[in-house]
């Protein structure tokens, strides 16, 4: 499934900090905003003239800040305040012409929603959600049983489990969340009353955590029992999509599978962190409070770390030497010395013939100049003829230069190259044999 | 599994749980509630237990606070005193359990309140200066570290000793044994008549003094280097060992 563009992090994140977006709402902006939300709900209003705004600023201050000032003025500001959060807009459009209409932004709304509904769960509450959502899910299985067309599916199964079943089991998610929040709360208040009454709270907080255990456990036996029905019941509702073949429905079923697992995985959960808690807190209570009833523990012995009082000390503790495991005999193998292997660091004596090579070949040069070759190419083909291949591009050379000191040649103004044997090429020369003189 | 009292040392010895709790406690370690079965091992076979250990000169120690330990009162099972650094950060850790802000968070704390609660307690320049016995004159950014270095090692030891548990996202849920560094200020008595108690039951050995206590830092810094040589180190405090 392709996730939806605006749900991209980097993007909204981006998005955000370009607007430079904040909130900042004081408890009175609050108030006035859900005194608007109110009014607006329980009148069916959709707009509210300028004059609506400022009397219902001026009620919300009576009861929240009785002994505020110059409230005209204040009401401007508040009024202003929420426009450039973009809580509150003008929808006339008739500018300076005339005093303007303003309506709450869904926002503001969604703010409101949030504090109204902002309900905990109870053993009572949670009960009727329970058992709603049972008779709509029979409902909705009835439904898929008597459903004949792809319509029926969608008008009696689809919408039901999408709609109806989904927001009352996020309901339950909802005041759950409500209720790990008072929790919260309670904790808090527990070391509160704790540090402000220390032996005196006592009692109180074993109430509040009495209290809280019994809620919590009832919470969970509903849960447990409940959990169970609602599963057969959706179970109903997969074998029939899965045995008509509505992979929609299936998909929906599951998802509704999904919340009512997570229901009961947060039921458990809660109980078996507020179980730890509640043993702790009891046996702060016995330990510390109940033993030290005037909290004289704590500065003695913030005057013993400081060394105020007594003398340094040290608590003794239990240390046995871990148990040695001796291994067992083993022979070492033996090891060749390190060595690498010997190389003769003199030949032998090779036999090589006595004979000059360069000699030789002057002698052959010399020969040829004598038997009447007249091109250098011709002698140096002849002579390579007689020696291996890979001597025969040195021999080139020498050839080159003992027909220089042998035979004078004649250059011409353009000397062609010829090839000689195995792509050899070299530049031609003329020869004049010279005569020798004297 | 352990059952519901026992009636012969040999049952004790034969439960499953009983190797590992047994070597735990020869090695200092305090054992309470939240170690469940161990706990409920040693509350039923208590009795027992504490002839057993006798015989290796060593008391089984039950505390109303809910948590046991072993104390040798002989060199026959090795036994060491606390170093220090251990001492401080126990006592801030106890000061910290008997906070009523604590109790928020079901006595979970996390390091920097630990700090804080010392520095408060003994001021900055004296923690350090505690710390750092040994240096007459220092860098104050690397003592700091030192010393933040050392605190963080004493809650690894006092964790392995069941003081306190390291939990996963690296704060540290408060125990009961805490409440041994309170000891000689728990009572209605005299601190010193108490303390003078507890050394005499060798629960506790007194610091030595200014001169002593230089000798033991250098025995200390030899012995810590040689225990780091050889891969160790896991403690720095004074040990009497057989």
């Amino acid at each position: 499934m392709a996730q939806d563009p605006s749900l991209d992090p980097n993007r909204l994140l981006a998005s955000l900090v370009e607007r430079r977006v904040t909130l900042d709402l004081g408890t009175i902006d609050l108030c006035f905003v859900a005194a608007l939300y109110v009014r607006a709900q329980g009148s069916g209003l959709t707009s509210f003239g300028e004059q609506e705004l400022v009397g219902l600023f001026e009620e919300v201050c009576a009861r929240v800040d009785p002994a505020a000032e110059n409230l005209r003025k204040r009401a401007t500001h508040a009024i202003q305040r929420l426009r450039d959060q973009r809580m509150l807009a003008r929808i006339d459009g008739a500018f300076i012409a005339r005093a303007g209409e303003y309506t709450l932004s869904r926002l503001a709304s969604g703010i409101v929603e949030f504090f109204l509904h902002e309900e905990a769960l109870t053993p009572e509450s949670l009960t009727l959600l329970t058992r709603t959502l049972q008779i709509s899910l029979d409902e909705v299985a009835a439904a898929a049983r008597a459903a004949q067309t792809e319509h029926d599916w969608h008008t009696r199964v689809h919408g039901p489990l999408r709609v109806t079943v989904t927001d009352l089991v996020a309901g339950i998610e909802r005041r759950q969340r409500g209720l790990d929040v008072q929790q919260e709360a309670l904790q808090k208040e527990i070391a509160e009353l704790l540090g402000a009454d220390w032996f005196g709270a006592v009692e109180r907080c074993q109430g509040l955590l009495d209290r809280t255990s019994a809620t919590l456990r009832e919470l969970n036996e509903v849960l447990l029992r409940d959990t169970h029905q609602l599963h057969a019941s959706l179970q109903d509702v997969l074998e029939l999509c899965v045995e008509r073949g509505n992979a929609e429905g299936e998909e929906i079923t599951h998802r509704v599978v999904e919340q009512v697992d997570r229901i009961a995985a947060w039921g458990s959960a809660r109980q078996q962190a507020w179980s730890d808690y509640y043993q702790y807190v009891h046996r702060y209570l016995r330990d510390v409070v109940r033993l030290d009833p005037t909290r004289a523990l704590t500065e003695r012995l913030r005057a013993q770390l400081s060394g105020k009082t007594g003398r340094a000390f040290a608590l003794t503790v239990a240390r046995a030497p871990s148990m040695q495991l001796l291994r067992d005999v083993v022979a070492p193998p033996e090891r060749p010395p390190v060595k690498r292997p010997r190389k003769k660091r003199e030949e032998p004596p090779e036999v090589v013939s006595a004979e000059d090579p360069r000699a030789r070949l002057e002698a052959r040069v010399r020969q040829l100049i004598a038997s009447g070759v007249t091109s250098l190419a011709e002698v140096t083909a002849r002579v390579a003829d007689e020696v291996r291949e890979d001597e025969r591009f040195a021999t080139a050379g020498r050839v080159a230069e003992t027909v220089a000191r042998l035979a004078k040649p004649r250059a011409d103004r353009e000397r062609p190259w010829r090839p000689i044997r195995d792509g050899l090429e070299i530049e031609e020369w003329a020869l004049w044999r010279e005569e020798p003189t004297g | 599994m352990s059952g519901p009292g026992f009636e012969r040392l040999e049952d004790v010895i034969a439960d499953e749980a009983f190797p590992e709790l047994d070597l735990a406690l020869r090695r200092g370690r305090h054992v309470d509630r939240d170690d469940g079965p161990w706990y409920t091992l040693l509350v039923e076979a208590e009795p027992l237990l504490v002839a057993f250990y006798r015989r290796y000169d060593a008391e089984l120690i039950h505390r109303s606070d809910g948590y046991f330990f072993l104390l040798p009162t002989s060199d026959r099972l090795g036994r060491r005193h606390l170093s220090v650094a251990d001492m401080l950060v126990g006592q801030a850790l106890t000061l910290l359990y008997l906070d009523p802000a604590t109790v928020q968070h079901g006595g979970v704390v996390d390091r920097d309140q630990l700090l804080g609660q010392l520095a408060t307690t003994l001021g900055t320049d004296a923690l350090v200066r505690a710390l750092n016995p040994k240096r007459r004159r220092y860098d104050e950014r690397v003592a700091e570290q030192t010393a933040r270095a050392k605190v963080q090692e004493a809650v690894r030891r006092l964790s392995t000793l069941g003081f306190v548990e390291l939990m996963t996202d690296g704060r540290l849920r408060l125990r009961p044994a805490l409440l041994r560094f309170a000891e000689p200020v728990r009572g209605t008595a005299d601190p010193e008549a108490e303390l003078s108690r507890l050394v005499a039951a060798g629960e506790v050995a007194l610091a030595p003094d200014d001169a002593d206590a230089a000798d033991a830092d250098r025995g200390d810094d030899e012995a810590a280097a040689d225990s780091a040589h050889e891969g160790g180190g896991d403690d720095d405090g004074g040990e009497d060992g057989p």
